[in-house]
């Protein structure tokens, strides 16, 4: 049972209050209909899946109802960072940096 | 029953408080503060079950949660809780317990010979007919018994927060307890004992200078002194969760302060809470668990823990024998017999498997007249049903094998004591794997981040100082790092006058005169009858992996999950595999500690609990006309309203006709309901929606498909334009949150320029919906300020005004394709509003109708329902909906893109069709094929996804999807039926009913 | 069990309650609601304020709850729209929200039995409200001067929280207010 802060909230709440929303930073393409079918597929279904630290996006589903980004190790479970989306990342060591 | 084996005097039990209990149908008597087990072990019961595989005689072996043999089924009847372990089970009056049985127990002992490790793997890798043989094994399975009716008691959940959580409240937690709430921090100590204290409660030597137990009963009132601190007694920790949640299950004492357990007399509230504490820092002080040494025929009643019969002769003043043998490889054990001659008992030897023991503890055994034993094992114990003698050999000083002939010594009780395990379950409940010392002859925990700590015994403290030292430094140390305190103890720790200890010697398999796989069988877990040469034959066979062995072998499988067996099964492992213990390892500790009741998980959410019912305003209405429920996500929705002798489908019948012909009223008060405004409101539901959303005009509505990036439908509704920048989006109504985060995360996510907020409003409106030819008299009546002829209230339109004196806003749409008003007034008013709608309608003998209804008029119309007749695969393209996709928008919408790829463009995908069936109403879900007997495999065409009866067109009508469905019009099909007949079915289209639309244009 | 009930329940009656969203930052927005209703909106994240006969609520970094006395909702609404200009949202929720007060000794208890919040005052002081999970539905949770809790529910998970709280009388004891 994670505890997470939300930064909006500006406490630590725990995870019942929130949903996961899938991998953070990745922008939907200006032009779909610019990309190749290959090119939609990929951002359609292909994702991160890291071993360590990921870049995710969670939501306060009952709290504040605010989406925001979480730096999360997915073998420790630890919460490394949380930022506001539009927020860039603080560094990119991770697998799915900006 | 006479108590022979209780003592005069002594003891924490109180001697004016007798209770009169039941065992396996004995009357017996024992005192407030006895266990069960105690209690038993006072009548000198020396049988307490049989054991699982091989039906052997089995006695109490500890004293606490580590019992592996004493296994019973407390209670009667509906509150009858199984597997409990007797040495935890506080006696009340009345108590009623039997031993635990697995069902085919005692019937495989002559057979066990058979039945090697591993048996079932063998007999079942290439066994043909395993689904007969798992008949008969799923009915020997298991241990203990099911109660006869739901459970009458309660259960409930608490949760906590807290800087410090002390897991056990021996002298290490205590001391912990103390020094975090000393420093200011909010601490939950939790003791799974009635009382705090732990070995404490049986410590007959000083503490801080006065008695063991008046410094525990100090400690505990200025604790409870300390109006932050939670103190949980009866309260088993277990489970360790990611980032300190931890769950606590509380067994509840009633108002007197007597057990509430399974059995016992009525109590207020819930019989066991489960706490779920999080904290900021974890104190694990969970104390450790003697360790048995595993010699031939171990498992005979009166072998025991020696610090199991401390506890027994200090706390409770039992006796569990008469004449000892302690069987010892360290010096802890030593005062067992040196007390055990003080209570007037006799110790016919201390066997000390060391060559040379020295030091305090052996002189003060020579002192008290005892005689040592040293460089000795007991090999084997002798007895039929209970011990009667040792057999005592010499062991060789440094490998274990016997360097002399055997001897016997007459003794009815063999104490024994093979070391200390450190109790690590919690710790590796982290994920991190503790770490093997030769130095301590133990497996040590090893940190895993600095949210998680230990004290005492289970840090591998071997000295009541050290506890108590080790306690209050990781108390205080806790306490500051959340930010209370500076880390520094308060006081000194309590002097006690402890001798140094000497060093220990390895010992784990006693060895035999033959080897195991020869020998009377050595345990290792008691509880699954695993025995030392199962481990070996496991070896033999190639398991190297700790993990594979235990499963092979189901060592520490049972209840008692490896608290006495495991370290010595890894030890035997790793010698059968000739390395290390370290390099061999521990198998993976996870929650729970002990079985946790399915009550405790369940808590409250049982019964009308279980899952939240949702109530619309007009909820009392339904249920005053005897409506029948249909669950619509969590929404009580009423399915249809059956008169006097009706049937569901006559009433259904009577409800779609009333719709078509005179006046209906539905409740869609659970449809979603989102407010969405802000000058870019129209940008952003041109985007999420196919439909176009730009030039709507303020007072129409527009029908939209909601696709996933991947363009499948994910829901449908009518949005309508309010005002200038506002519109009302309907979702469907197991949709609406789903659409609500939907439209969040774009906004927030991707959008955030755009002007625009959403709120939900759905429980902020009620809807009446008034359908058929007559709605628009019927509203007239209640409503005079909007102008409901044809042509200034059109299809589509909204309008804003007032029904039955309410502000409302009515909808000219239709799901039912006849003229229909939806009429919205906010929910505190909607029970008023329908009133007076049904009684504007009296005159027109106005309908209410159900959801049953509402879909078979749905149907006739050939309208979809999301989630029915979609699957989560279907494009706009595939239900034949194109009409409702507006392509070239300028920034286009959600999942168009996917709309071009090959595999959305497949002629042969599933379509959309209608389906008709002679007089049968198809399944829904039944499969449709071309040939109706050819031979497998048949290919799949597709499947029904709606069907009624229709009583408008007097007969069944279906909808599904077929393979190409739109291009067969015409064509037959079969429809596969669960009784093996096949119904031909003709695929036409969707439209079953007006398809030019003329009954909603009147 | 003693005979005063730990538990005491009031349902609050029908309140005038708006949806409010709009810019903090943005001075003008902030003055012209406060010039409309006479509240100050509280801009520090989880609390709430009393003014006069209203009270308003955070819900979230731009978003407010409104709570007027019933009947006035729809000229507020009228006159924050005139008064509001550029980015901001008003909606009347006034039928979504049912509004419980919960007191007597053992409410805490209730609470921590119903959501995974921390509400020891410590943490959770009067002037401290919160939007949390609360058995199985959602509540807005706010934190009285008198020590009592009120309770913001939806609407159609009402009778559920109610059931779920006079629940807890074999426990606690229970009363309606
Ligand atoms: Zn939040």
């Amino acid at each position: 049972m994670l505890r997470i802060r939300c930064p909006y909230c500006e406490e630590a709440r725990s995870e019942e209050e929130f949903a996961y929303a899938g991998e953070a930073h990745i922008r939907r393409p200006e032009d779909p209909e610019a990309l190749s079918d290959r090119e939609w597929g990929e951002y359609l279904h292909f994702r991160t899946n890291a071993r360590g630290p990921h870049r995710e996006m969670w939501v306060h589903a009952a709290g504040c109802r605010r989406y925001f980004n979480v730096l999360r190790d997915t073998v420790s479970y630890e919460i490394l960072d949380v930022y506001p989306i539009g927020k860039a990342p603080s560094d990119d060591s991770t697998g799915n940096g900006a | 029953m006479g108590t022979p084996r209780r003592l005069p005097s002594g003891g924490r039990i109180d001697r004016d408080r007798p209770i009169a209990f039941s065992f396996n149908r004995r009357e017996m008597r024992g005192f407030s503060g006895d266990t069960l087990a105690s209690a038993l072990l006072a009548h000198g019961v020396a049988t307490v079950a049989r054991s699982f595989k091989y039906g052997r005689p089995r006695g109490i072996v500890g004293h606490g949660v580590e019992e592996p043999n004493a296994i019973v089924d407390l209670g009667v009847g509906a509150a009858m809780t199984p597997n409990v372990r007797a040495t935890e089970i506080e006696l009340f009056a009345g108590l009623e317990a039997r031993t635990s049985r697995a069902p085919w127990q005692g019937a495989v002992g002559p057979l066990a010979r058979y039945l090697p490790a591993g048996f079932y793997y063998k007999m079942f890798l290439h066994a043909r007919g395993f689904r007969t043989w798992e008949r008969f094994l799923r009915a020997t399975a298991g241990l203990g018994g099911v109660p006869e009716g739901p459970d009458p008691d309660t259960y409930d959940h608490l949760n906590h927060h807290c800087d410090v959580l002390v897991v056990g409240a021996g002298p290490a937690g205590l001391a912990a307890a103390l020094e975090a709430c000393r420093a200011g921090a909010r601490v939950v100590l939790a003791d799974e004992q009635a009382e705090f204290g732990g070995s404490l409660l049986a410590e007959t030597g000083p503490v801080d200078g006065e008695h063991a137990s008046s410094w525990v009963a100090r400690t505990v009132a200025e604790l409870e002194s300390h109006p932050d601190a939670v103190l949980l007694a009866r309260s088993t920790v277990s489970g360790l969760y990611d980032h300190n949640f931890v769950t606590v299950v509380e067994r509840r004492p009633d108002a007197a302060g007597a057990p509430d357990v399974a059995g016992a007399p009525d109590v207020a509230g819930a019989r066991e809470r489960l706490h779920r504490v999080r904290a900021g820092q974890v104190v694990l002080a969970t104390g450790a668990i003697e360790r048995p040494l595993v010699f031939a025929n171990n498992d005979l009643p009166g072998v025991m823990l020696a610090s199991s019969v401390f506890t027994y002769l200090h706390r409770y003043a039992v006796v569990p024998g008469e004449r000892m043998v302690l069987c010892t490889t360290n010096d802890s054990a030593y005062r067992t017999a040196i007390d055990w001659v003080g209570a007037g008992r006799e110790v016919a030897a201390i066997v000390d498997a060391r060559p040379e023991p020295s030091g305090a503890a052996m002189q003060a055994a020579t002192r008290a007249g005892i005689e040592v034993i040293h460089g000795h094992a007991v090999i084997e114990a002798r007895g039929r049903k209970r011990v009667r003698e040792a057999v005592v050999a010499p062991l060789h000083g440094e490998d274990d094998r016997l360097t002399g002939p055997p001897r016997r010594i007459g003794c009815d009780l063999i104490a024994c004591s093979g070391g200390w395990t450190p109790t690590l379950h919690l710790a590796a409940q982290t994920g991190v794997k503790p770490r093997w010392s030769d130095e301590a002859i133990a497996f040590l925990p090893v940190p895993a981040g600095d949210a998680v700590t230990w004290a005492g015994s289970a840090g591998g403290a071997r000295s009541l100082p050290a506890c108590l030292q080790t306690g209050a430094a990781a108390g205080a140390m806790a306490a500051s790092r959340t930010g209370h305190g500076e880390g520094r103890v308060s006081a000194e720790p309590p002097e006690t006058d402890e001798p140094p200890e000497t060093p220990s010697r390895a010992l784990f398999l006693v060895p035999h005169q033959r080897p195991p796989s020869r020998a009377p069988k050595q345990f290792v877990d008691l509880q699954l009858d695993v025995t030392a040469a199962d481990i070996e034959l496991a070896a033999r066979e190639g398991y190297e992996s700790v993990e594979h062995v235990k499963r092979y072998t189901a060592l520490g499988f049972g209840t008692e999950q490896g608290k006495l067996g495991n370290v010595n099964g890894v030890a035997i492992l790793a010698r059968a595999l000739g390395q290390d213990i370290a390099a061999t390892g521990t198998t993976m500790f996870r929650p729970s500690y002990t079985p946790v009741t399915f009550g405790a998980v369940a808590g409250r959410d049982v019964g009308g609990f279980f899952d939240p019912e949702r109530r619309t305003p007009m909820h009392g209405w339904h249920e005053e006309q005897g409506a029948e429920w249909e669950d619509v996500g969590r929404w009580k929705r009423p399915r249809y309203y059956p008169k006097a002798g009706e049937g569901m489908q006559d009433a259904v019948n009577r409800e779609c006709l009333a719709a078509r012909d005179g006046v209906a009223i539905l409740d869609a008060s659970t449809l979603g309901k989102i407010d969405i405004q802000g000058a870019d409101a129209h940008v952003f539901l041109d985007r999420i929606y196919t439909t176009g959303f730009r030039r709507l005009g303020v007072g129409r509505c527009r029908y939209g498909l909601m696709l996933h990036e991947d363009g499948t439908i994910f829901d449908d509704g009518v949005t309508a334009r309010i005002a200038g920048h506002r519109y009302l989006m309907h979702t469907t109504t197991g949709n609406a949150e789903a659409v609500f985060d939907w439209l969040e995360l774009w906004r927030q996510t991707e959008w955030p320029d755009l002007d625009v907020y959403c709120t939900s409003v759905t429980d902020h409106w009620a809807t009446a919906a008034l359908v058929g030819p007559k709605s628009r008299e019927v509203l007239g009546r209640v409503c005079d300020d909007i102008d409901l002829s044809r042509d200034a209230f059109r299809f589509m339109d909204v309008r804003e005004g007032h029904v039955a004196g309410v502000p409302a806003r009515v909808f000219r749409i239709s799901f039912s394709g006849e003229l229909s008003f939806e009429v919205n007034v906010p929910a505190h008013r909607g029970r008023e509003v329908w009133d007076a709608l049904i009684e504007a309608g009296a005159e027109f003998d106005i309908t209410p109708y159900g959801t049953e209804a509402m879909h078979v008029l749905r149907a006739e119309k050939g309208f979809i329902i999301v989630g029915q007749d979609t699957d989560g695969s279907m494009t706009p393209a595939d239900m034949g909906m194109d009409w409702a996709v507006r392509r070239n928008k300028p920034f286009g919408f959600l999942g168009e893109r996917s709309l071009s790829l090959p595999d959305h463009l497949r002629e042969d995908r599933l379509q959309f069709v209608g389906l008709a069936s002679g007089d049968a109403v198809l399944p829904e879900g039944a499969p449709l094929v071309e040939v109706p007997d050819g031979a497998p495999p048949i290919p799949n065409q597709g499947f029904v996804s709606s069907a009624y009866h229709s009583a408008r067109l007097s007969r069944p009508i279906a909808l599904g999807l077929v393979r190409g469905g739109r291009t067969r019009l015409g064509e037959i099909l079969h429809c596969a039926l669960a009784d093996g007949r096949n119904l031909p079915v003709t695929i036409v289209d969707p439209v079953f009913y007006d398809p030019d639309g003329k009954a909603q244009d009147v | 069990m003693s005979d005063r009930p730990g538990v005491v329940l009031r349902r609050e009656p029908a309140r005038g309650c708006l949806n409010l969203r709009g810019n903090p930052r943005d001075a003008g927005f902030r003055n012209a609601v406060a010039a409309v209703t006479g509240v100050e909106l509280p801009v520090e994240s989880c609390t709430w304020g009393p003014a006069g006969d209203a009270a308003v609520y955070w819900l979230g970094p731009d978003e407010w709850l409104l709570v007027l006395p019933a009947g006035r909702e729809a000229d507020v609404e009228r006159r924050l729209r005139e008064a509001l200009a550029g980015s901001f949202s008003v909606v009347d929720t006034s039928g979504t929200h049912c509004f419980l007060n919960l007191s007597g000794p053992a409410r805490g208890y209730v609470l921590q039995k119903s959501s995974p919040y921390d509400f020891h005052p410590r943490n959770f002081p009067a002037g401290r409200c919160v939007q949390t999970v609360f058995a199985k539905a959602s509540a807005l949770v706010a934190a009285n001067p008198d020590g009592s809790f009120d309770l913001v529910v939806r609407r159609s998970y009402a009778d559920y929280v109610r059931d779920w709280i006079a629940d807890a009388e074999e426990e606690y004891g229970f009363a309606r207010g």
